[in-house]
């Protein structure tokens, strides 16, 4: 009875997952395997607590139910010390031994008292995408995180404005971004892909468009995109190009960097120095293409209602710009 | 009926139907009906909400909702179910019940009550008045700062939260009081503490909750109020003030909040179950203790809710132990119930059903609340969906369901009339079926990453399965609710049978005429049981003779 439950839930969380979803049940971290096992352990307990009692409470349904021309009345019994204990008791045992549990997982996914970070990253949360700031090595992006497979990543969590929260099911359990405080974290991952994350705080108007992507890369193309990421920004060569380099480093430049190496502006927009070497954006939302860009920059209110972007621009000035930032690989 | 009949010729001298009577009213049981009717007015309204949630859930990218009437939306739908439905809903059984249970006349203080009654009302449709000045409170019902701060809330809708709250706070706690000071004082004869009804004792020990945690509610919201229209920095967090200082002034009113939720239901199904299976509640004594070790306990869990903020590794597991320990006492009231029904004679009548519903549901979110006191995994869940699952078993399978439970076993009592029974029981199973659907694939979105309170998803997480499933299961529950409100008007068109006891019941509400006279009894009852009126009717197994 208790495999066909498990089989039948199975089958139902298999329906729904046609296509892949971020679930810390298939986790590409330790931190998120040992979460998942706890998890799973838990939930058989529970589900052996669910079978047992309402089992119990169906059988009592269907055998004390009132028969037809029954006019006896049921004993009339107030209490039985004994047993009463026994169900206070049980409980309690059952509650040492998850306490016994929590504990044991949450020492073995504390970062190590000896951590040495390979990686120092600093986190910070925008009303609404994500920056992402490398400081040993000089460089800032936005939305995409990536870290070499198997570095010991520590990540400081910081916000500008409301609280937001750092969510990669496969990588880690949340940690708040709570602005005036400084939450760390740490990440580590030895399988090679993107993970989707999201903000999971409620933040404002967009809080559902404030999602973003973990990278774990080979070293060999970690230290790859590190290079390319220090490169200085594209330089303009045609004329329609220089117009857009002009309007990006003019009116544009009120809140986005060209400066791949520009950390701590407290510019409200993201850096676009490798602007094309991501592939989403406005908060890991839309893919990163050029039809997709001349929406945005037609009416960034129309894609995502609410954002700081609020402006128009002429479609000429737009073609102009959009020549340069095809460019900024 | 004599009682009957005086109460009836009462009413009419004072010539008392019209509807001033009802605004001019003193009396504690219109009071209570006032409380039930206007808070189901709310519970529709919160139940529209959330049809329309489900509506822009039902599909990836959906369009039918902009954000900014999303976040409103979700924001007065937890508000309005919260303080405007559940709560008010257990203040009007309190209202109704306390004082004919307790056989008193009225409450202790008549015109505070009527006080407590408009306050709380005119604090609910301030609130929602808001939607015509400029927007609605939208940073949830939680309203964590800063987001609540004017820089990132500059609309009206966060003044009339607050202001809402405030009015609110006010009214619960001249109510709580209220029921404090009669239930100690005004219990009939012989009524010990040992002896008053499970519904009494748990609208006593939520009186105590409220009156304790408000306070901190209240300090949050003025501190806010302060910032937002004194330019103060309590919450103002580039200013030197301090973000999570809202959060835990916030749950240490949260958490406890919630047991002030579903304590009343608890107290309901506690007196519905032993009518029904013919026989006394099994351990009183315990299912007593075990609520106000809850009440006492549920002082010391706030901090669960915030798992997540970083805080140091020992206050973690201080809350978790304390949120497992709690659990404890919750599995006790289960126990009981199930040892009530155990080997009774079952009568499977709408008001028996909701209470059974509320057993098998609130198990249900005692359990998976289980895997939220587990500090790692409570990091991947909270936040996500899974809690959304969690508390819609305790509030709407439990707080909700025990609710309808109660009115279906009062109706009578209230009216003269005996709601529809088959529409009864299509009710019970459409919402049934109905929250199953909506609330089971939760638990399955949470843990596949979809985090709460998004207006929209992308396609291709794996989520458009279950969203649309629930939002099926939304309609379920609502065509369940229309049949309820269908079987009221055709019951209330009928002419009053006037029983006096339809239900075989216990207790002392069932010695009066339905609807009871103004001063409820023509003689105060004097009490030697728990079951005063089972006495009466079976002296030869009287529980004063075998009550330990």
């Amino acid at each position: 009875m208790f495999r066909k439950f498990g089989v039948l839930m199975g089958l139902a969380i298999l329906l729904s997952a046609c296509q892949p979803s971020p679930t810390f049940l298939e986790p590409a971290s330790s931190i998120s395997n040992h979460e998942a096992n706890l998890y799973r352990i838990i939930l058989i307990m529970a589900l052996v607590v669910f079978v047992l009692v309402e089992g119990a409470l169906i059988l009592i349904l269907v055998r004390d139910r009132k028969r037809a021309n029954n006019e006896k009345l049921p004993a009339q019994i107030h209490s039985n010390m004994r047993l009463e204990v026994t169900w206070t008791v049980i409980p309690i045992l059952l509650v040492i031994v998850l306490f016994i549990m929590t504990v044991q997982t949450v020492n073995a996914v504390a970062a190590p008292s000896h951590l040495k970070s390979d990686l120092n990253i600093r986190v910070v949360g925008h009303r609404w995408w994500w920056e992402f700031d490398y400081p040993d090595l000089g460089i800032v992006t936005a939305n995409e995180l990536h870290i070499p497979k198997g570095a010991t990543v520590q990540v400081q969590l910081e916000s500008v404005d409301v609280i937001h929260s750092f969510w990669v099911p496969q990588l880690s359990g949340k940690t708040d971004v709570v602005p005036g405080q400084h939450n760390t974290m740490w990440l580590t991952s030895d399988q090679v892909g993107e993970y989707l994350g999201q903000c999971a705080e409620f933040c404002g108007t967009e809080h559902a468009l404030m999602r973003f992507k973990v990278i774990v890369d080979s070293q060999q193309d970690f230290d790859a995109w590190v290079a390319n990421q220090q490169k200085p920004a594209y330089q303009p060569q045609t004329e329609d190009e220089q117009a857009g380099y002009m309007e990006v480093t003019g009116a544009c430049a009120a809140c986005h960097s060209l400066d791949p190496s520009d950390l701590n502006t407290k510019k409200v927009g993201p850096n676009l120095a490798h602007l094309f070497s991501r592939s989403t954006f406005a908060g890991g939302t839309f893919d990163l293409n050029e039809e997709n860009l001349r929406s945005w920059l037609a009416d960034t209110q129309a894609m995502k209602p609410g954002n700081d972007m609020d402006i128009k621009i002429l479609p000429k000035t737009r073609d102009q710009i959009i020549s340069y930032l095809l460019n900024l690989k | 009926m004599t009682i009957q009949a005086q109460g009836m010729s009462h009413r009419r001298e004072l010539g008392a139907n019209g509807l001033l009577s009802w605004i001019m009213t003193v009396d504690h049981k219109r009071i209570g009906i006032l409380y039930l009717f206007s808070a189901f007015i709310f519970f529709l309204v919160g139940g529209t909400e959330a049809l329309l949630m489900r509506i822009q859930l039902a599909q990836p990218d959906n369009k039918f909702l902009s954000p900014e009437a999303y976040n409103q939306i979700f924001t007065m739908h937890g508000t309005t179910m919260i303080f405007l439905v559940v709560m008010p809903l257990a203040a009007g059984f309190g209202n109704y019940l306390v004082p004919l249970m307790i056989g008193a006349r009225d409450m202790a203080f008549p015109k505070l009550n009527a006080l407590s009654y408009w306050t709380f009302l005119f604090g609910g449709v301030f609130m929602y008045s808001s939607f015509l000045f400029g927007g609605a409170p939208n940073d949830g019902w939680f309203s964590y700062a800063p987001l609540t701060e004017k820089l990132y809330s500059p609309t009206h809708g966060m003044d009339f939260w607050v202001m809402g709250i405030l009015m609110l706070g006010l009214a619960t706690t001249i109510g709580s009081i209220n029921f404090i000071v009669t239930i100690i004082q005004l219990r009939a004869p012989g009524m010990t503490l040992t002896k008053i009804p499970l519904f009494v004792w748990t609208t006593f020990v939520t009186s105590f909750l409220a009156v304790f945690s408000l306070p901190s509610l209240t300090t949050a919201v003025l501190l806010l109020l302060l910032d937002r229209q004194l330019g103060a920095h309590f919450y103002n967090t580039a200013e030197g003030g301090t973000a999570l200082l809202w959060q835990h002034l916030f749950w240490f009113f949260g958490h406890p909040e919630v047991y002030i939720l579903i304590l009343p239901a608890m107290g309901i199904v506690s007196m519905v179950i032993p009518v029904f299976s013919s026989k006394p509640l099994f351990g009183y004594a315990a299912v007593v203790f075990s609520t106000i070790a809850i009440g006492f306990l549920g002082f010391t869990v706030w901090a669960h809710h915030m798992f997540a903020t970083g805080m140091p590794t020992v206050s973690l597991l201080f809350f978790s132990a304390d949120s497992f320990l709690i659990g404890v006492p919750t599995g006790v009231k289960i126990f009981a119930w199930m040892g009530t029904m155990w080997k009774g004679k079952l009568r499977f009548t709408s008001p028996m059903l909701f209470a059974i519903g509320f057993v098998a549901l609130f198990l249900i979110g005692g359990l998976d609340g289980i895997h939220l006191a587990v500090v790692p995994v409570d990091w991947q869940i909270t936040d996500s969906y899974y809690v959304v699952a969690h508390i819609h078993y305790v509030l709407f399978g439990g707080a909700i369901f025990g609710i309808f439970s109660g009115i279906y076993y009062w109706f009578p009592k209230m009216t003269g009339r005996l709601l529809n029974e088959s529409l009864g029981k299509w009710h019970f199973w459409l919402l049934f079926i109905g929250m199953n659907l909506v609330f089971m694939p939760m638990h399955v979105l949470g843990i596949e990453g979809m985090p709460r309170r998004i207006y929209t998803y992308g396609p291709g997480r794996g989520w458009e399965l279950w969203n649309f499933v629930e939002t099926i299961g939304a309609f379920i529950i609502a065509v369940g609710i229309a049949l309820f409100v269908i079987n009221y008007i055709v019951t209330m068109l009928k002419a009053p049978t006037h029983e006096e006891d339809p239900w075989d019941g216990f207790t002392l509400e069932w010695t009066t005429s339905s609807p009871p006279p103004a001063y409820n009894f023509a003689e105060i009852p004097s009490v030697r049981s728990r079951r005063p009126l089972w006495d009466r009717k079976h002296p030869e197994l009287a529980d004063w003779r075998n009550e330990a």
